[in-house]
């Protein structure tokens, strides 16, 4: 048994290849019974994300199979051969396990240590298990790739910290607020940025959006969007009384938010905690007001500076995950590359378990006169040392598997012992 | 068997303490919230140990110095569990385990020491003092560890660079509600304390107020955290300001401990 993996991803392909590929195999299950009708392909698997699409077979004929399956991207990418071979990567046996463990733990990703890689392959391996596409060799390795993104997940912090300027900021938030749930967020200035940020924060619960915008018609625009409630800009120091995050990013050219007012506000509030988040350029929020007790001011460069240390230590993280897969995929050969001598041993098993019970069968008459206890005496001996005869070999065997050597063996074995195949 | 049971939740503590520094560099959970497990397990021990002593002497265990501090430090982790589970954050532990193994072998030095207690000390007045006291300075110190960290996360938060002690340290919120917590019961209870410890006073010496250097510095402490609580309560004030004047105060209360016995002498010295 072998595996072999095609595909292409965001780095080796364009959009529209990979758009087009996808378009084109459709979704579910139906590339899955196209895959099997391949000649060669004895199990399949179909992952299909935004940055890639890759498909697993698990193949008793390698060299059939891959040439059957890059006729399917052939078709289905519809484009000139030349051009989709540079696309393509294929890779067989441990070079495919690899490359599923390592999109698997998210090592292959667009932004490394993104989670969302990992639930799209489940779903792809459920869609494959649906189908009966997905047989012993493929349950087994797909497997394992869960059980290695998990120990990489746990074991280094590569998916740890923030890599983008929103969740920095939500991260902050947390380590001000602890929990946000039941805190409100107020923001300033009704753009892109601030939809996004506001998103993140309702995702981790925050109780209320306040939105103050210069035109309050696009406040309340994005009020209704988001479930908050739309105020103009002249409200803006009672709303800094109310609120503990805010979020400005408004186009104007001076501060909107002055420190002054941060510092009635506070005042007015009691103390309690302020997190200032100003991702406008230029600034909305006068920087004097970093200064004033339990208030925290964190800028656009502030953010940016703590998003790429945290991408740098991903890097470093990929290093220790890089590690644990190596292991991983040895651990997995282990098991694999014992395929190749699995069936000469049982079928070596199945005759002389054969001929043992035959013979048993003959002297069945002779051995009448025995008492019973010495007829089962008997039959444990002669079973005893054809065990003992044939543990040499079968280990033998499966030693010489993990160095790929055990083919000769293989034909030797089956030549001697007249073996069907 | 009360000595054997307080050397078992000695070593426990250190185990738990351990756990919980070493929950710093592992950067896991798991090893704080064992930790967490262990430091209980320490105290139901220790528990035992105070019960076989009672037993055993058929008196209050608190007898003397070294009998006060292992209570202190029985008290310390016991308040410190509480606010864990109330505040879901472990990593206060790191600054409390270490203070109670300390408390804890400090304590050991008087193991197997005296038994009766000099007629002096008898009473229910001198328990009630010991006892109130006790739980409401282990708050207090509570509140000063809290404050520490308050301190260090705000500084690092400041700084805006994302460091692992950032990410390590407790949200600012939750330590300023350790500050009111804590300020919230170690204020009253210390306040009954010194209360039981006049009446008491009274009986002994015929005045509420012996001159004593401990008593000085703690009635200082204690208008220190009145005032605090005050602030706080009447005035609303919060988080940086908080945890510096609890910084302040349990530097005083401190003091007061240190007054016993090492400099001065005093009511308080015993034995």
């Amino acid at each position: 048994m072998h595996l072999v993996l095609i595909g292409m991803n965001h780095r080796t392909a364009p959009l529209d290849i990979r758009e087009r590929l996808s378009l084109s195999c459709g979704e579910e299950g139906r590339p899955l019974a196209e895959l099997l009708a391949i000649p060669g392909v004895d199990e399949a698997f179909y992952l299909n994300t935004c940055n890639r699409v890759e498909v697993l077979a698990g193949t008793g004929t390698p060299d059939a199979a891959l040439a059957g399956l890059r006729d399917f991207v052939l078709r289905h990418g519809n484009l000139s051969g030349e051009m989709l071979e540079r696309c393509l990567y294929l890779y067989r046996d441990e070079a495919a396990v690899r490359h599923l463990f390592r999109v698997t733990a998210s090592l292959d990703s667009l932004v490394m240590g993104e989670p969302q890689i990992l639930g799209q392959v489940k779903d792809a391996y459920r869609r494959s298990a649906e189908a009966n596409a997905a047989g012993a060799i493929l349950n087994r390795v797909l497997h394992h790739a869960f059980r290695t993104a998990k120990r990489v997940r746990t074991e280094t912090a590569i998916a740890a910290n923030a890599v983008s300027v929103s969740f920095a900021a939500v991260e902050l938030a947390k380590k001000i607020f602890g929990d946000l749930r039941g805190k409100t967020g107020l923001l300033v200035g009704a753009g892109e940025m601030s939809e996004l940020a506001a998103r993140h924060l309702l995702g981790q619960g925050v109780g209320r959006i306040v939105i103050a915008n210069r035109t309050l018609v696009r406040a309340q625009e994005l009020a209704a969007a988001l479930d908050g409630e739309a105020v103009g800009f002249e409200r803006l120091p009672e709303c800094l009384e109310a609120a503990d995050i805010v979020i400005a990013s408004t186009g104007s050219p001076g501060y909107v938010v002055t420190a002054e007012m941060v510092g009635r506000a506070l005042h007015r509030r009691r103390n309690r905690l302020l997190f200032l988040v100003d991702i406008a350029v230029p600034r909305d929020v006068e920087p004097a007001a970093a200064r004033i007790d339990n208030v925290y001011l964190y800028n656009i460069d502030d953010l940016q500076g703590i998003v790429d240390a945290n991408l740098a230590q991903r890097r470093e993280e990929a290093r220790k995950a890089e590690g644990i897969i190596d292991a991983e995929v040895a651990n997995y050969l282990e098991w694999f590359n014992t395929l190749e001598v699995v069936p000469t041993i049982v079928s070596l098993r199945e005759k002389v378990d054969a001929i043992l019970a035959g013979e048993l069968e003959r002297s069945h008459a002779w051995m009448q006169h025995l008492r019973e206890a010495d007829r089962d005496n008997i039959t444990i001996l002669v079973h005893a040392v054809v065990n003992k005869i044939l543990h040499d070999p079968i280990t033998g065997l499966k030693e010489e598997s993990q160095d790929h050597a055990a083919r000769p063996y293989v034909a030797a074995l089956r030549r001697l012992f007249h073996l069907e195949n | 068997m009360d000595i054997l049971l307080f050397r078992a939740a000695l070593s426990l503590y250190l185990v738990s303490c351990l756990g919980y520094l070493s929950s710093l560099f592992a950067r896991r959970v798991l090893v704080a919230k064992y930790a967490g497990w262990g430091l209980l397990a320490a105290l139901v021990v220790h528990t035992l140990a105070f019960g076989a002593r009672c037993l055993a002497t058929h008196q209050s265990p608190l007898v003397d110095v070294y009998a006060a501090l292992s209570f202190f430090a029985w008290v310390l982790a016991a308040v410190y569990l509480v606010f864990q589970v109330r505040t879901k954050t472990r990593v206060l532990g790191v600054l409390v385990a270490p203070a109670v193994v300390i408390l804890m072998m400090a304590a050991s030095a008087g193991l197997g020491g005296a038994v009766a207690l000099p007629p002096i000390l008898q009473g229910h007045l001198v328990s009630a003092h010991i006892v109130l006291a006790v739980i409401g300075e282990a708050c207090l110190a509570l509140v000063g560890l809290a404050g520490a960290m308050y301190l260090l996360q705000d500084r690092l938060i400041r700084k805006k660079r994302a460091t692992r002690l950032l990410r390590l340290l407790p949200p600012l919120e939750d330590l300023d509600r350790i500050n009111h917590l804590g300020l919230l019961w170690g204020f009253p209870l210390l306040t009954l304390g010194v209360i039981a410890g006049a009446l008491w006073a009274r009986t002994v010496w015929g005045t509420h107020w012996p001159g004593d250097p401990k008593l000085v510095w703690t009635l200082l402490a204690w208008a220190l955290y009145g005032l605090l609580l005050h602030q706080r309560l009447a005035l609303g004030w919060k988080g940086r300001r908080m945890a510096v004047g609890a910084l302040t105060a349990i530097g005083v209360l401190l003091a007061a401990l240190a007054a016993t016995g090492l400099f001065f002498q005093s009511v308080h010295t015993f034995g």
